[in-house]
């Protein structure tokens, strides 16, 4: 067990030095310029180079890098050339609304998907399945851009019972702030719940007609119990895997939704650091977003070893 | 009836009567929804708009627009005193006004702020190369001296972006701004990027006597509050002005105005607002040739580009005039060549003249604007039809803003403007903006309009730009557009503006 962690750990500490690397080259080779955003459209050339000398882009590139990374080891991801925040600050402004989103719509999928899935598996090719499967595909294929928009017109525009966007304003109390998070939460929760639903109800196909299924049911347990305990156990670990993944995607920011909503989130801050060429914001918060994405894929991977002791790495 | 209920009743009617001139309220917080978090705030270092919009709240300059875009004193007591061969100007400020920290305004901080402005403003620094001296005369007295004479300088002086504001002078002595302290009607309370920027009404607030005239006169200060909110999503911001969640809504997309008229807002037109331009490259490639150029011109058809763009006339109006009729600076001298169904044929005998060789006219655009990327398809079919090969180079406004700066990467950039209150301010008059005209004629003619201080002479020899721009094509005003932002039926006291202004508006609900 101490080995499988401590080669699993040495694997995060490559892919992480990965992605700082990739990440600090990408953003200089792709064309555009911090300094010509701040200074809007009738700044000289001369202007712009003055600029980007004093936010410290013209030495070399080795340089930067490599301040870079001496920063990184003193747990300072930079400053935001826009922002007049550092990127640790900016991240954590951003980190409440991702995070309850995070929660709220994998629970809103969870609650759907699973007893959805399990149902599904279990009264395999009846009308409710097929309806189910129908719907999960509709789901999944919606863009969620659109479920927002019309989750917006409805429900904000028509009803007038939830904002249509944002994440209030100066003096709101957390109970206003989350909710500005219902409709986000709903649109994601249900484009998510598509996938966990279709995953629990192919691993449940798979498990319900295992031997094990049977001689439970021939020791004369109740159905619901050889479902829940003995099946859905067995069936657990792609369901968790998908579950895991879908929630390491929530927290590295559901790009579109929290775009459409405008609502302050990680996401939504690494989109606007990419139009303006926020370098720094940029490579901190994808590393720390890397980071998150892979913790959880760690964590997961821990769990498969508690769930199944079977499994070795 | 008894004559003290008559006259109680006449009193009330009369009162009632004038109460319309006594409806605004002091209170409450203005909320609006902007194209997005702004670039910096520090409206000396960028021309953007959006920064002008919410700085202009907390910073002043020393004069400013009324509401006939003349010049008017804001933080200058009047209009310059300017010596009979132009070369100096004195300023007086006013007295009394305070920044933000408690601490006077004195002609000290008034002359390290032009010293900022002229070292890191892009306008400021092409005012300073006719500047000889900037200096404090007495506590509340500047005085500038010019090397040449330049009428422009006091509009430059008035513009809110790339904005010769006033700081303390330890401010205006760093090169970047920590803490936004300016004598504006409101202050900064907290700034929540991406999220808010929350302004607070400056209690100490020196304003000007009189009424309100446009940017200038009295600034009233009626809200408690203004919070600017990014919503750069275009759909999510009609979103928010249908469901009535802010009291305005700044740059509708045109094509909604119809349901922001159906909604809880209000849609507000302001018109025109600005002119669509296809800037030439007249430094390298096949734009260098005046010919080539000339055969673009003939070639397009703006009606057709400005009818793509803006779905109906009712946005748009095909207009080769550089500035539209209202304005003192309108002229139709010299815009003949303006086809607003194009000539092609026109255009294909030009262009077989210039000998090009077929090499593609590469048009720089961004979907930033949509309205860009638009004219620019239109655009791409009418030069196609006249012999040109077209290449469409679209590409994010970053990675544009960037790549005009290179004379080697492109033909035509796809930019607009407001219509400025100033015509020496626009991109094209400043030999390095990228486009880089340069000839005798336009140093001769800017030099004549630059140099005369009256303002009647200076509107006639602005006919002698307009005709060098048509002669020389350095750029192509497609027409002018109008903008359309949504306001709250609460929000009282707005006029419509390029940079929206909210001291003077007020709530009533």
């Amino acid at each position: 067990m101490v080995r499988e962690v401590f080669n699993r750990l040495i694997g995060m500490l490559t892919v992480m030095i990965l992605v700082m690397t990739i990440v600090f080259v990408i953003v200089r080779v792709t064309p555009g310029d911090p300094a010509a955003v701040m200074l809007g459209p009738e700044a000289t050339a001369q202007d712009v180079k003055a600029l980007r000398e004093r936010l410290g882009l013209e030495g070399p590139l080795i340089v930067q890098f490599g301040s870079y990374l001496l920063g990184i080891v003193k747990g300072d991801l930079g400053q935001s050339i826009f922002l007049g925040q550092s990127v640790g600050t900016a991240l954590l402004q951003r980190a409440e609304p991702t995070f309850f989103l995070t929660i709220f719509s994998l629970l809103i999928a969870m609650v759907i998907a699973l007893p959805v899935g399990i149902a599904s598996a279990y009264w395999r090719g009846s009308l409710f399945d097929q309806t189910m499967t129908t719907l999960a595909m509709l789901a999944a294929s919606v863009p969620s851009f659109w479920l927002g928009l019309l989750l917006i017109q409805f429900f904000a525009v028509n009803m007038g019972w939830f904002p249509a966007s944002g994440y209030g304003g100066p003096d709101t109390t957390l109970m206003e702030r989350l909710q500005h998070l219902v409709l986000p939460a709903v649109t994601l929760g249900v484009v998510s719940s598509a996938l966990i639903m279709r995953f629990t109800r192919a691993s449940m196909l798979d498990v319900l007609n295992d031997d094990y299924v049977r001689t439970a049911r021939s020791k004369g347990m109740t159905e619901w119990r050889v479902v829940l305990k003995h099946a859905l156990k067995n069936a657990l670990i792609p369901i968790l895997t998908v579950i895991g993944l879908t929630a390491a995607l929530l927290i590295s920011g559901a790009i579109v939704t929290e775009t459409v909503f405008g609502l302050p989130g990680v996401g939504n801050l690494i989109v606007s650091a990419v139009l303006r060429r926020d370098y720094p914001v940029i490579q901190g918060s994808l590393l720390v977003v890397a980071g998150l994405y892979v913790l959880v894929n760690f964590l997961i991977d821990m769990l498969y070893l508690l769930v199944d002791p079977r499994v070795r790495y | 009836m008894s004559r003290m209920k008559l006259a109680f009743l006449l009193s009330a009617a009369v009162l009632s009567l004038a109460a319309p001139t006594n409806a605004q309220e002091r209170g409450g917080t203005i909320t609006v929804a902007t194209i997005g978090e702004p670039p910096t705030l520090d409206p000396m270092t960028s021309t953007a708009d959006l920064v002008g919009i919410i700085t202009q709240h907390m910073f002043e300059t020393l004069y400013t627009f009324d509401a006939n875009w003349a010049a008017t004193p804001l933080l200058a007591a009047e209009l310059p005193e300017i010596s009979d061969d132009g070369l100096v100007y004195t300023i007086r400020l006013r007295e009394g006004v305070t920044f933000h920290d408690g601490t006077d305004m004195r002609a000290d901080d008034a002359v390290a702020s032009l010293e900022r402005w002229m070292k890191i403003a892009t306008r400021g620094k092409q005012t300073a190369e006719r500047i000889a001296s900037v200096e404090a005369a007495d506590d509340l007295t500047v005085r500038i001296t010019l090397t040449e004479p330049f009428a422009p300088l006091v509009s430059l002086l008035s513009l809110n972006n790339s904005a010769a504001i006033i700081l303390p002078s330890e401010i205006a002595g760093e090169a970047e701004i920590k803490e936004p302290i300016g004598t504006g009607p409101y202050r900064m309370k907290e700034r929540r990027p991406d999220q808010y920027i929350d302004l607070v009404r400056f209690e100490d607030y020196s304003s000007r006597e009189g009424e309100p005239d446009g940017y200038g006169g009295a600034r009233m200060q009626y809200a408690d509050e203004i919070v600017f909110t990014p919503v750069p999503d275009p759909n999510t911001r009609v979103e928010g002005a249908v469901a009535g969640q802010y009291h305005y809504i700044d740059s509708i997309p045109v094509e909604s105005y119809q349901r922001i008229a159906d909604g809880r807002t209000e849609p507000v037109m302001l018109a025109p607002f600005g002119w669509p331009v296809f800037v030439m490259n007249t430094k390298e490639g096949i734009n260098a040739d005046i010919k080539v150029r000339k055969a673009i011109q003939a070639a397009l058809a703006p009606h057709d580009m400005l009818l793509a763009a803006f779905g109906t006339e009712e946005f748009f109006k095909a207009d080769g005039a550089m500035y539209p009729d209202g304005y003192v600076w309108h002229t139709e001298a010299g815009t003949e060549p303006y086809k607003p169904n194009g000539d092609t044929e026109g255009a294909k005998a030009l262009l077989a003249e210039s000998g090009y060789d077929g090499s593609p006219l590469r048009i720089l655009t961004s979907r930033q604007y949509e309205f860009h990327y638009t004219m620019a398809q239109v655009a791409a079919e009418y030069l196609k039809a006249a012999g040109f090969d077209v290449k469409l180079d679209v590409v994010e406004w970053a990675t544009l803003t960037q790549r005009r700066t290179d004379p080697a990467l492109w033909d035509i950039y796809i930019t607009h403007s407001p219509f400025l209150p100033e015509p020496s301010l626009t991109g094209i008059m400043s030999d390095s903006s990228p486009g880089w005209w340069v000839s005798d004629t336009k140093h001769k003619v800017l030099q004549a309009f630059n140099s005369e201080s009256d303002p009647q002479k200076r509107a006639e020899l602005w006919a002698d730009v307009q005709k060098a721009i048509y002669d020389e094509v350095p750029a192509y005003k497609v027409g002018n557009f109008n903008a359309v932002a949504a306001q709250a039926p609460s929000l009282k006291g707005m006029h419509p503006a390029p940079w929206p202004y909210f001291w003077n508006a007020w709530l009533e609900e």
